[in-house]
């Protein structure tokens, strides 16, 4: 005798009824970001399209991605971190570590392959001090992500006060390794940096929805501290400080990509950094309280963004404007946050 | 001290001597414990007795001071839930112990997903996740947020979730407390099921009714130490309550018998708060309430019924959609916690941990909280005036121990609930509300408390009692208001020919209205 | 057990409880490592503990420490209160310029900007303007109920943004003797940031310890839902301190930037309320909330300050003072850690545990 006669896939009475099915409401806050997101490109099209040409172009999202590439990748680890109920305040500094490392390494002779392979244990290690004290000490993620921040700003302070270039012939030519695809406005550039970036992405996306790890993340943030994913036997520590570590290691890559851009290694690098990758996974509809997002939000996020940059300085604004339409923005979408997980709570 | 007759399959974990000791306390002595397949059994004790501590001990949970455990004749050692999960035994807790924001089938199969090569193939998870709902009854889509289900289904979730380790040995950790009595047949249903399949399961319930219909076997705990093994069918129930309750059971029985009968000049005492139609949306139906002084005013129903709910409109916790509430014949609004106080309304919450302690600070300053905050920020009681309120309350109500400096989280749960009825007695309340005043306490305390209410009611102050267990609902109120399904179905007199059954009839009668609209 | 072992092993049991209370004390670990700190300068550089008298006033590496330190210690006065109600201010560091660039931008244009009158107005117009951003804070946190991570870090971001617009992002400087007096004066031989930071502790303590708005404040951060049951006013009482803390913010600044007269939009108050929270933590007040520490605050400043001077002391460069900073943070939040202390206690017990003489007791389970 089966407890409900109804088919299987309609709101069957062990759910409340429901107008609308149920995935949609996790999808709602993501699907609001990129309503934003063509909104500023459809306004943008409106008032700086000239009759050569028109503002939403190749070109454009070209240099979208170029310019972001690095915050996409700190986005991506910094979407994992958020969605256990975490915050990883150290990624600032430790890009400016790792550039500071690639160009002593270089400078001093280590193969490039090495260099690199030991910028992304940089930012591993780091990654792995904040997840121990998180999990195994029960240090709050502010904090310890906070001292590991200061930790590394202190060991760049130490490495060197003054800009260091990088004259590797190999890291110059990585850097300005790149393809061209097109002519004028349509153009396409695509260059390592943005290579890496969609790796990670894809990457990201994979390991957070094909694999148990990626779900005992959400698992993590769903308010009870890890108890219930404990009780479930997931890999609750390994997945805690693993967060950590990969927010480290796309940090790591962040620091490359920052030094590939600069060519320099610098110890006053990625201040406010941190914040520059958490408001875009914020806007991109990560619930900072955990449990809820999506790594493409976060994308979508860097996009909004670096376009709102993009339109601030065709406005011939002062870049401080963007400081505070940042924070506009951001009060808006935690507003609409709050209204979606308001009326979740409530269902 | 095993004195039922063994059957004539050996037991599939045998636990022999088990002590588990935590710095400066034995939870568990010398405790000896059987588990058949195929079989149904159920450990008993009041709260305190060790039950959760012997499951932990054989989940892994915690470690063995003393004593040791065989599974199929083979003697373990878990070090963790997760060794305990992969050999086959598998617990579902009180509390849905699942991810609310995760998908059901990912509850259901996370940990044993189907994969195709390092990644999770989720058609073939979802399906697999499909077959074991439907084992149990259960069409749901798995796509599903598991949030967006009932606690019943959860659990039958949870269920699922154990049948999908395979698990030899299946523990059911308080399961009905939620549930409606069409859910907790349906649980019932699928036990049996499960247990024909040669499932040794073990049930842990304070229902003594659900018990006896559902088990085979009993083991009783007290104080941590073992009382007995008895079958199900070889022991009594009067039997079964005094090895559980051993000496104290005589404090309950000299309350028991003394329920409060309304005689004609009790029904002429004064209407204290009036409540018309007040509902709250997606709370509480519209319900009409009187409350009198001198008077104790049940509200019974099962788990889910609504009680809370109008305890948190009749104290300002929750605003109210609708209605009109009179105080003392004067209209009010209760819009906050503060407002009732003002009102002389009280309510002690029903989780004391969540919403009732503050766990950081003093005695001394939980005593104080209501107080103070009814005088204000800037109006600080003056040590000597405070001092004398905390110990004359920690004396009339026998706090242990006697130190108004001690943190709060330190005491024992009996205790914690005394000190948060201080709190509210001293503010000299009129109406107390108190919702589950008793639940995880000791006997001890339980009667203490019981007998601290009539008192209250003898002062001419009111009190909104609430409890799921019957019993103590019938011993001390003068009139039992029923919920059922978030709304008031009736009232009923208390006296000498009205008990338990009575109110289950109601709720029952109400409930079989319900389905035959449906 | 004969009576004199009985004795004399309740004195070895005493003994161990007073180390206990003593270690665990919240202020324990904080003066430890001050103490530990200050003697490593001394040896390092005799004569740093020295403290003179001359030219009307006190002189000596200490008293230098004491007037930097009170920036962070009206930081974290505010923020302690903040933090308490298990919330966080972010954006103390962007008010700090805020007001710093609206006094200095008002004294520039007024007429007179030596009168005492005029930097009067131009400090009550600072203060004003940062309230009003404390007060907006509170909004968001209490009002609109966003996360007070979030909530701040919108003013954290954006404030910088206005700071650079007040300024036009030009660093503004101006000459007002009076002014200046605020950030390199004294009184009575004590540098007026140091008055002006106890006066603001004193103030406080009297507002939280003498009335019941410190314990009502702690128990709405210990438990919210239990404190507002128990008809505590939660949301006057928690946007209370963000006002407070926006105004200490908006105090900090003006006190910091009078001694340079020179406002610079973009670098003051950068990663202030880093070091304010750490002021907090290392006094003893945790991030969930509860129970908070205005002295432990203090003695945190001191301490992040006296870790800039030792750094100076030793000759290392002084950018490296965030390395030292993030030491002693993670030494102390670690030694604060419960799972650092259960281990203490476990390995204490365990000692002691092993004979029959531990009572059994009832454990509700």
């Amino acid at each position: 005798m089966s407890r409900v006669d109804t088919e299987p896939l309609a709101a069957s009475s062990a759910a409340r009824p429901r107008r609308l099915p149920r995935i949609d409401r996790r999808f709602l806050p993501v699907l609001g970001a990129s309503v934003v997101l063509v909104l500023m490109l459809l306004i943008g099209q409106l008032r700086y399209s000239t009759p050569h040409r028109g503002f939403i172009s190749l070109r454009l999202f070209s240099n979208l991605v170029a310019d972001n590439s690095y915050l996409l990748v700190l986005a991506v680890g910094m979407t994992f971190v958020i969605l256990t109920g975490g915050i990883d305040l150290s990624v600032g500094a430790v890009v400016a570590l790792v550039g500071l490392v690639i160009a002593v390494l270089l400078t001093a002779g280590v193969p490039l392959p090495v260099v690199l392979l030991i910028a992304l244990l940089v930012g591993a290690v780091c990654g792995t001090l904040i997840g121990i004290m998180v999990h195994y000490f029960d240090v709050q993620p502010f904090i310890a992500s906070l001292a590991v921040m200061f930790l590394a700003r202190g060991l760049c302070n130490i490495i060197s006060v003054q800009s260091l270039s990088i004259t590797d012939p190999g890291f110059g030519r990585l850097a300005s390794w790149g393809i061209k695809l097109g002519t004028g406005s349509d153009v396409f550039r695509i260059n390592a940096s943005l290579i890496i970036a969609v790796i990670v992405i894809v990457a990201g996306f994979l390991i957070l929805h094909y694999t148990r790890v990626g779900r005992t993340v959400y698992a993590l943030g769903s308010g009870d501290d890890g108890l219930a994913a404990g009780l479930m036997g997931l890999p609750v520590g390994f997945t805690r400080v693993g967060v950590y570590v990969l927010s480290g290691v796309c940090a790591g890559i962040a620091g490359i990509m920052f030094a590939l851009y600069t060519k320099s290694g610098f110890n006053l690098t990625g201040i406010g950094m941190e914040l520059d990758a958490i408001a875009p996974v914020a806007i991109g509809g990560t619930l900072l309280i955990g449990g809820s997002g999506f790594v493409l939000g976060s994308v979508v996020g860097v996009f909004v963004y670096g376009l709102l940059q993009v339109i601030i300085a065709r406005e011939g604004l002062d870049s401080w404007w963007t400081k505070v339409l940042i924070g506009v923005f951001l009060l808006i979408f935690v507003l609409l946050q709050r209204v979606v997980s308001a009326r979740r709570s409530k269902g | 001290m095993i004195e039922a007759v063994p059957k004539d399959a050996p037991p599939l974990v045998a636990m022999h001597d088990i002590t588990v000791t935590f710095p400066g306390v034995k939870a568990l002595s010398g405790v000896d414990f059987r588990l058949f397949p195929g079989e149904v059994h159920a450990l008993m004790g009041e709260n305190g007795a060790g039950k959760s501590t012997l499951i932990k001990a054989l989940t892994g949970v915690h470690h063995l001071t003393r004593g040791s455990i065989t599974l199929d004749g083979k003697p373990i050692q878990f070090r963790s839930t997760a060794e305990a999960q992969a050999a086959g035994i598998a617990t579902v807790y009180q509390e849905v112990n699942l991810c609310a924001n995760l998908s059901i089938a990912e509850n259901v199969m996370l940990g044993h997903e189907v994969h195709r090569g390092p990644f999770v193939h989720w058609r073939a998870t979802q399906a697999r996740a499909a077959e074991y709902l439907q084992r149990l009854h259960l069409a749901v889509d798995p796509r599903a947020q598991l949030g967006s289900l009932t606690i019943a289904s959860q659990q039958l979730c949870a269920i699922a979730r154990a049948l999908v380790l395979d698990a030899k040995v299946l523990i059911l950790d308080e399961p009905t407390s939620s549930l409606d009595q069409q859910e907790v047949a349906e649980l019932f249903d699928v036990i049996r099921e499960i247990r024909d399949s040669g499932v040794a399961i073990l049930f842990v319930s304070h229902f003594l009714n659900q018990v006896y219909e559902i088990s085979d076997r009993m083991t009783v705990l007290r104080n941590g130490q073992l009382v007995g093994e008895r079958m199900t069918a070889d022991l009594p129930r009067r039997e079964l309550i005094s090895m559980m309750l051993g000496r104290s059971g005589e404090a309950l029985a000299a309350i028991e018998g003394e329920a409060r009968t309304r005689t004609e000049e009790d029904r002429e005492t004064p209407l204290f708060l009036s409540a018309r139609d007040v509902g709250r949306r997606g709370s509480v139906q519209p319900f009409s309430l009187d409350i009198r002084r001198s008077e104790v005013l049940g509200l019974a129903g099962l788990l889910g019924s609504g009680r809370t709910e109008v305890a948190r409109l009749l104290c300002g916790a929750d605003r109210a959609d609708s209605g009109e509430v009179d105080v003392d014949g004067q209209k009010v609004t209760l819009a906050d916690p503060l407002t009732a106080l003002k009102h002389k309304i009280v309510y002690s919450t029903e989780d004391r941990k969540r919403d009732g302690i503050v766990g950081d600070l003093s005695i001394r300053e939980n005593i104080a909280l209501a107080l103070q905050a009814r005088r204000g920020v800037l109006r600080p009681l003056s040590r000597t005036e405070l001092d004398a309120i905390v110990e004359k309350f920690m004396v009339a109500l026998d706090v242990h121990p006697n130190n108004p400096d001690m943190l709060i989280r330190n005491l024992s749960g009996g205790n914690q609930q005394k000190v948060l009825l201080a709190r509210w007695l001293a503010t000299d309340p009129t109406l107390l509300i108190l919702d589950e005043p008793t639940r995880g306490i000791d006997i001890g305390t339980k009667a203490e408390i019981q007998r601290l209410v009539t008192q209250l009611a003898d002062d001419g102050r009111c009190v909104v009692f609430i409890s799921s267990e019957l019993e103590e609902v019938m011993r001390v109120a003068n009139r039992v208001a029923v919920m059922c399904d978030r709304a008031k179905i009736g009232e009923l007199e208390n006296g000498p020919s009205v008990g338990v059954d009575a109110v289950l009839e109601e709720i029952g009668r109400a409930s079989e209205v319900k389905t035959d609209a449906a | 057990m004969p009576h004199d072992a009985q004795s004399q092993s309740r004195e070895v049991v005493d003994r161990q409880n007073i180390l206990v209370r003593a270690t665990s004390h919240h202020m324990f670990w904080p003066i430890v490592a001050l103490v530990v700190l200050l003697v490593l300068c001394q040896v390092m550089s005799p004569g740093f503990l020295a403290v003179t008298f001359t030219d009307g006033h006190f002189f000596g590496q200490l008293v230098d420490i004491l007037r930097t330190a009170a920036t962070p210690a009206l930081l974290g006065l505010g923020m302690a209160l903040v933090i308490a109600t298990g919330g966080v201010d972010l954006s103390v560091g962007a008010v700090m310029a805020i007001s710093l660039s609206l006094s200095l931008t008002f004294l520039r244009g007024s007429s007179s900007p030596d009168s005492v009158g005029t930097v009067a107005v131009a400090v009550l117009l600072g203060l004003v303007v940062a309230l009003v951003i404390g007060a907006f804070n509170g909004f968001l946190v209490v009002g609109l109920k966003i996360q007070p991570f979030i909530a701040t870090m919108i003013l954290m971001v954006a404030g910088r943004g206005i700071a650079m617009l007040v300024t036009k992002a030009q660093i503004t400087t101006v000459t007002s003797p009076p002014f200046k007096w605020l950030g390199s004066g004294f009184v009575l031989g004590i540098p007026t940031p140091v008055i002006i930071a106890l006066v603001v502790f004193v103030a406080l303590t009297v507002l939280t310890r003498w009335t019941a708005f410190g314990m009502l404040l702690e128990s709405v951060g210990i438990n919210a839902e239990a404190s507002r049951l128990a008809g505590v006013p939660s949301r006057t009482l928690v946007w209370s301190t963000y006002i407070i803390c926006g105004l200490l913010a908006g105090l900090a600044g003006i006190v910091y930037g009078a001694p340079t007269m020179a406002a610079d939009a973009n670098n003051i108050g950068l990663m202030k309320e880093m070091d304010a929270i750490m002021c907090v933590v290392l006094g003893g007040t945790r991030m969930s909330g509860g129970k908070f520490y205005l002295s432990g605050t203090l003695v945190g400043a001191v301490i992040l300050t006296t870790i800039e001077r030792a750094v100076i002391v030793f000759h290392l460069p002084s950018q490296t003072a965030p390395l030292f900073k993030a030491i002693v943070v993670i030494a102390v939040v670690v030694a604060q850690s419960s799972r650092f202390r259960d281990w203490a206690q476990e390995r204490r017990l365990r000692r002691q545990a092993g004979s029959d003489s531990i009572p059994a007791e009832k454990v509700i389970v």
